[in-house]
């Protein structure tokens, strides 16, 4: 199982300190998601051979205007493993989940976010993974905690009927914040999601890491199709 | 009172729980013990709290890291689980907890689950980022004081 973290600048954990207590907690991976403006500097190979679990570069695209997320999907993709959108707005959300440039759409309900049929089937039909967050339940309170429930149970609804793609995330900014699998589980079940549901959740990064690794490697030529060198 | 004949008593499951935090942190098992009802009033409702039962039967923290025995009803473990990864700051202050192990009895889950010693914190001079700073050091993690705040780092992270 993996879980997609912010590291320093972005959160206050460096991304080898994320990676030691991920793997203590029972992690396979970390998808470093900084946002696009704060960049973590880290050399994957080396964390991820001292701590004994898989890095993978990503990063998560903030802007508010599409035509530009464009622009940054595009250059990302070529450099990073996994390719989120930082959603949260209508525009932003409908944009993400029309791109199969995109991998995973991120916490499409916070602010003024929302989410419909419509946008579950772009996303199935785009395999665009749409993220259930939850760190409103482990880290909100009140009012802002009873809403976040409330959108992320609309998500779950929408997202399960349309059979659309998914991944779960505590979406830690630090090594405190982040929580064990089991944790999540049991979480995940008092808030009305099945425990499988969220492994298969916390799964799905590392899923997801793995395929765009077959796709950056020479051999890609399209799904179903690969090179193979004479030897 | 009599005590209650034995089938009547209630079953118990020990959590043990791992307790990390800034080194600068202190904390008691009141306020822990608190938080904890807290986060099951407020995962649960009141309801759920008192099926959960929940009480902290050990607890030791300082320098940034510490462990805890916490009570719940068997049958409850995941629910407790739950409020427990449900808690995420004590005073204010931000903590990292995980349920490392549960058993049936105090002593199991002391022997089994609490065994590790804690590692007594130093503080040294790291090179983090290009610049000299006294860190707090456990092992191999680094808690870098930067601008008002701290930093988790770990030794791959200085020179």
């Amino acid at each position: 199982m993996y879980e997609a973290v912010h590291a320093r600048p972005d959160g206050q954990s460096t991304v080898a300190r994320l990676a030691l207590t991920a793997s203590e907690y029972g992690f396979d991976g970390l998808v470093v998601r900084n946002h696009g403006d704060e960049p973590a500097s880290y050399s994957p190979g080396e964390v991820a051979d001292t701590y004994d679990i898989d890095i993978v570069a990503g990063v998560e695209i903030r802007v508010d205007d599409p035509s530009r997320a464009s622009g940054f999907v595009s250059s990302h993709r070529e450099h990073q493993r996994i390719v989120a959108v930082h959603g949260g707005n209508p525009e932003i959300n409908r944009f993400a989940v029309e791109q199969p440039q995109v991998d995973v759409l991120a916490h499409p309900m916070i602010d003024d976010g929302d989410f419909n049929h419509v946008l579950a089937k772009e996303a199935a039909r785009n395999a665009v993974r749409i993220e259930f967050n939850l760190a409103g339940v482990l880290r909100a309170s009140g009012g802002t905690r009873v809403r976040r429930l409330r959108n992320l149970r609309k998500l779950r609804e929408i997202v399960t009927e349309y059979d659309a793609p998914y991944v779960v995330s505590a979406d830690p900014f630090s090594h405190l914040q982040l929580r064990a699998p089991r944790e999540l589980s049991a979480v995940g079940e008092v808030i009305g999601f099945d425990a499988k549901q969220i492994e298969r959740g916390l799964a799905e990064w590392g899923r997801l890491a793995e395929r765009n690794r077959q796709r950056q490697s020479e051999a890609f030529v399209e799904p179903g199709v690969r090179r193979l060198d004479d030897e | 009172m009599k005590h209650l004949p034995k089938h009547l008593q209630p079953r118990w499951r020990y959590l043990a729980v791992d307790i990390e935090s800034w080194p600068d942190v202190e904390m008691g098992r009141d306020e822990f013990q608190r938080r904890l009802w807290y986060s099951a009033q407020n995962l649960l409702g009141d309801a759920g709290s008192a099926d959960l039962d929940l009480s902290v039967i050990r607890f030791e923290f300082g320098g940034g890291d510490g462990s805890a025995i916490v009570r719940t009803r068997r049958g409850e473990v995941s629910r407790a689980r739950a409020v427990i990864a449900a808690v995420d700051a004590v005073h204010d202050h931000a903590v990292g907890l995980r349920v490392t192990g549960v058993s049936g009895t105090i002593r199991a889950c002391e022997e089994k689950y609490m065994g590790r010693g804690r590692e007594d914190p130093e503080q040294r001079h790291v090179a983090f980022e290009g610049a000299d700073q006294r860190a707090t050091v456990r092992g191999s993690r680094v808690d870098v004081p930067v601008e008002e705040a701290f930093t988790g780092a770990t030794i791959l992270d200085c020179e």
